[in-house]
């Protein structure tokens, strides 16, 4: 198991590095030069020359690269260019944001989405599971922008019962109104996914209720309740995690969607910002931040598959 | 006095309601099992084995109707009291041991769950009874097998874990569904022998469902023949299968190949399929497929006494022992020389297989470079096929046989190693005449058909990627070739999923021999079917053989159908023939020893149980450690010493043409006696 963990580990480090690479590349092999972008349209060819030398950006590209990848190995994701203050801390406090948003949803995807593929499971065939079958399909095929622009206009417009956009610390304004600011988000991100989520659970638990193991259990006598807690939902659950760590990336388009659509000062809408606005370091670092949250995340869904599944946990065959 | 039966059964019906009407999947069976007996329960699949031991747990299905005058269990009715007594005083065994355990929790779990459950005791007390009942079943180091997981265990041993978990209550009643198909011989031979003492030690009643005749001879006492939802014939094990009466059990057991009887010439299958069980008949619902039928047939018929046994059938008297017709005409045939140039030549082929991946791993707290494991699935083989000869290939699974018969067809590459086809070397990436000339028939017609595409695809695809035939003369092909298969030309638009699974093999077969092969790998390629299909379908391959001069290898892990079809036989054991010889020389002594357990494993029809002598080997192939010297070292019940783990064994020739690889000199291999009763 530790062989286990370090050798994921590695894998994480090196796709965190692997993305530097890319996002480094991608950046300096755009058109347009930073320092022009920096000094304004107007700015004459000589200032450009100078600010490019003092930047090192005449520099072998190897030279730059390292520069900033060993900068960001002690934690300094360099200046904002258009805000003029350090990226690091900019980008800290928008994840920090994007974190509770991104959280509060992931829980609430894995717990309602098991919490209904596993009814649906069970009363298979039933009209219940018909209705919530059909709910789901709506759910997955409909974008979240649509749900978040139809939440707005009911609760926000016209029922006014919660605040359509915007962000309260929870200093500032108590739990109440921090709490009211994510609740359209958070349900508008939640709502897609979990029915993602419960459309797998469903499948791989009708799987696994069909499979002999639980016959075999019934036909030890088990009662319904053991059948279906000890020997069906183990086995069910495993794919579903694996349907969870992929739905992490699509969270994350959608928290890009979401925080625009509802102006919530997170690290989605930094991104866009500092995309729309040319500012290099925000936007490199932002994505790098990114990235390292869904190799985690993904991290996290192996351990814990890992954690469910003996063959993993015990290797090959004795 | 008569003991009251542990279980009593009169007029039990199942129908399973459905969109095109009822399914009628038991009609008024009627059976008894007094404790400590063990009856048997066979018939072709679908005939209703597993409905009736389902609807004996209380658990046929959703939706299912039952229906019974009675169903008692030990004088309760198993109707209202199935689900408070099985795991109880039922104990249920499941065919496939891999897919019965759960895979996510350890065995002693699995096992201790009944005892915690039905018998209030502690976890740990349950845990450590689980060991004791691991023991009692022959699992060595139970109290770490305790703490395994299904996937870290062989098949044999879960198979034992299934069993030490359906034994866990003392249940009076145990019920088998095929307990040992999925087994290799070797270890269903000590599954058998499991059965057989817990049946005499303890006393416990058993159901045996199995389409094994020789397993039900060596098990049972009673005998219970089901066709299509009623018993056809019901009596004393050894009566019914010394003297069968009905039709129905006459051709069962006239189509099994039988490995102490050689080659017998044809084998009789019984034409035709199960009725449709949706429409009613009541008459005899075998009469479409009974030689025997008259216009009298269709009237209701009633399962009398005759001849000490119950015989649903109003002619078996009067057809007495006339002789089935398939086998009436079936003197053997002329001793048939296939020429002596070999049509195929392997030499040295080898294979290995990498477990896992390399990768970096963490050992002693520095990085070092992990090698993958490594399997030689194929080592060092070498043997030769002649025009027109079949070479059976057996083996237990896992030693290598599937993996040679892709090697020899270049499907998969040698690592080392020649291959000569018709005198010319065939290379990795051979000729397309080669592929025209050398095809395969697979194990699982089910996954080796394309669903979306018709026989008539199938069929014309060949001839037309080897540019045989276009246009109307492929038309003519296609049928000649379903005509070759024994199918009507109207089969050319079906779809896989509108034949049963004799017709879909007989579809896998008419396509490799679209390309007019000299050479056809046969993998398996009656192993899925029931015994009535498989002779039809042994009888099509060796008829081909005849007619078409065909040379096979053929794959199985069923001695009886090797010994049936081969002139040649091949006996491999973890990656490496051991011995190899004309079917006469390797099915009588001199035997390598490993060849001696396998033949003695085999369980025979007619030995009633009473095979003279049985090798037994412990543990299972997959357990042995590759060393230098012998691999079968380990498990020989002959190993000399010391030698055989160190030194590779030499080839004795016993005679011309006969290889077995032993230390034992030859006169000891001579001496052994038959394992096959008579042997052919």
């Amino acid at each position: 198991m530790a062989g286990f963990v370090g050798r994921r580990l590695l894998s994480v480090v090196a796709i965190v590095w692997a993305m530097t690479v890319l996002v480094f590349g991608i950046v300096h092999l755009l058109p347009g030069s930073v320092a022009h972008m920096i000094l304004g349209e107007f700015a004459t060819a000589d200032a450009i020359a100078t600010l490019e030398r003092r930047l090192g950006l005449n520099d072998p590209l190897w030279l730059q690269y390292w520069r900033w990848f060993s900068a960001l190995l002690r934690g300094d994701f360099g200046l904002s260019l258009t805000m003029d203050r350090p990226a690091g801390p900019l980008i800290l406090e928008a994840l920090g944001r994007s974190a509770i948003l991104a959280g509060i949803s992931i829980v609430l995807v894995a717990l309602l989405g098991m919490a209904l593929g596993i009814h649906s499971a069970v009363k298979r065939g039933s009209v219940e599971d018909q209705v919530l079958t059909i709910a789901q399909y709506v759910f997955i095929a409909i974008p979240e922008f649509f749900w978040c622009i139809l939440a707005i206009l009911l609760f926000a417009s016209w029922l006014g019962w919660l605040p359509a956009t915007g962000y309260t610390p929870m200093g500032e304004g108590g739990v109440l109104r921090w709490a009211s600011h994510l609740v359209l988000p958070v349900a508008t991100l939640a709502l897609g996914l979990t029915a993602h989520v419960s459309r797998m659970v469903r499948s791989s638990m009708l799987e696994a209720l069909d499979s002999h193991y639980v016959l075999a259990a019934r036909a030890k006598g088990m009662p319904e309740r053991v059948v279906l807690w000890r020997h069906a939902l183990p086995n069910a659950l495993l794919p579903a995690i694996t349907v969870l760590a992929i739905d992490v990336g699509l969270l994350i388009g959608g928290i890009v969607v979401a925080e625009t659509v509802f102006s919530y000062p997170g690290l989605g809408r930094l991104l866009i910002y500092a995309i729309e606005n040319q500012d290099l370091p925000l936007m490199m670092g932002g994505m790098i931040v990114v990235t390292a949250a869904y190799a985690l995340a993904n991290l996290v869904a192996d351990l814990l598959y890992a954690l469910l599944n003996p063959r993993i946990r015990y290797g090959g065959a004795a | 006095m008569a003991e009251q039966p542990l279980l009593d059964v009169r007029d039990l019906s199942l129908r399973y309601p459905g969109p095109r009407g009822a399914v009628r999947a038991l009609e008024g069976v009627s059976l008894s099992l007094s404790r400590g007996r063990v009856m048997g329960l066979v018939g072709e699949s679908g005939s209703g084995k597993s409905s009736l031991v389902m609807a004996l747990l209380g658990l046929p299905g959703t939706g299912a109707v039952l229906d019974a005058a009675s169903m008692q269990f030990d004088g309760l009715d198993l109707r209202q009291q199935a689900a408070a007594l099985r795991g109880r005083r039922i104990g249920m065994v499941f065919q496939d041991p891999g897919s019965a355990l759960n895979p996510a929790m350890t065995i002693g779990a699995q096992v201790a769950e009944p005892l915690v459950r039905h018998l209030r005791m502690s976890r740990q007390d349950a845990l450590d009874r689980a060991a004791a009942l691991l023991t009692e079943v022959g699992i060595a180091r139970a109290e770490s097998v305790v703490r395994a997981y299904p996937h870290q265990l062989s098949g044999g041993m879960k198979q034992r874990a299934v069993i030490a978990t359906a034994l866990a209550c003392e249940p009076e009643l145990l019920l088998l569904d095929e307990p040992t198909t999925a087994l290799d011989v070797t270890v269903e031979a000590q599954i058998l022998d499991l059965l057989d003492r817990l049946r005499r030690e303890r006393g416990v009643g058993m159901l045996l469902v199995s389409h094994n005749l020789g397993i039900v001879d060596r098990l049972c006492d009673d005998l219970t023949v089901l066709y299509a939802g009623r018993v056809v014939e019901q009596g004393a094990a050894a009566t019914l299968l010394a003297a069968p009466r009905h039709p129905y059990t006459r051709g069962l057991l006239a189509a099994v190949p039988r490995a102490d009887r050689g080659r017998m010439g044809r084998l009789a299958p019984i034409p035709g399929g199960l009725p449709d069980l949706t429409r009613p008949d009541p008459g005899c619902n075998f009469r479409p497929r009974c030689a025997f039928a008259l216009p009298s047939c269709a009237a209701p018929q009633a399962l009398a006494p005759q001849d000490g046994r119950l015989v649903r059938c109003h002619r078996a008297e009067a057809v007495g022992l006339a002789p089935l017709p398939g086998v009436t005409g079936a003197p053997p045939p002329p001793p048939r020389r296939p020429s002596d140039a070999p049509l195929l030549i392997a030499t040295e082929l080898t294979k290995t297989f990498r477990l896992g991946r390399p990768g970096l791993a963490l050992r002693g707290g520095r990085l070092a470079l992990r090698r993958p494991a490594e399997l030689r699935a194929v080592d060092d083989v070498s043997f030769h096929v002649a025009r027109g000869e079949v070479l059976g290939l057996v083996g237990e699974s896992g030693c290598g046989k599937s993996t040679l018969g892709r090697m020899v067809l270049r499907l998969l590459g040698a690592d080392a190693g020649r291959l000569r086809f018709d005198g010319q070397p065939v290379t990795d990436r051979p000729a397309v005449e080669f592929r025209r000339r050398a095809q395969i028939v697979f194990q699982n017609p089910n996954s080796s058909l394309n669903p979306r595409q018709t026989v008539e695809q199938a069929l014309r695809w060949p001839l037309v990627r080897f540019g045989l035939a276009r246009g109307a003369a492929a038309d003519r092909e296609v049928d000649r070739l379903l005509e070759l298969v024994r199918l009507p030309s109207s089969y050319r638009a079906r779809y896989p999923h509108q034949m049963s699974g004799g017709e879909k093999q007989r579809i896998g077969i008419a396509r490799a021999l679209a390309s007019r092969p000299d050479f056809v790998v046969c993998d398996e390629a009656v192993s899925a079917l029931d015994v009535s299909v498989q002779a039809a379908v042994l009888n099509l391959l060796s008829d081909l053989r005849d007619e078409l001069g065909l040379a096979y290898l053929f794959i199985s892990h069923d001695i009886g159908v090797i010994a049936h079809l081969a002139d040649r036989i091949a006996v491999m054991y973890r990656g490496a023939i051991v011995e190899i010889g004309t079917a006469e020389q390797v099915l009588s002594p001199a035997y390598h020893p490993y060849t001696e357990a396998l033949l003695s494993a085999v369980p025979l029809v007619g030995s009633g149980g009473r095979a003279a002598r049985r090798v037994r080997l412990t543990g299972d192939a997959s357990a042995v450690p590759d060393g230098a010297g012998c691999r079968f070292a380990p498990r020989c019940p002959r190993r000399i010493g010391g030698v055989c783990d160190t030194v590779p064994p030499p080839v004795r020739q016993p005679a011309p043409g006969h290889r077995i690889a032993c230390h034992l000199p030859l006169e000891t291999l001579a001496a052994i006696p038959p394992a096959l009763g008579e042997a052919a």
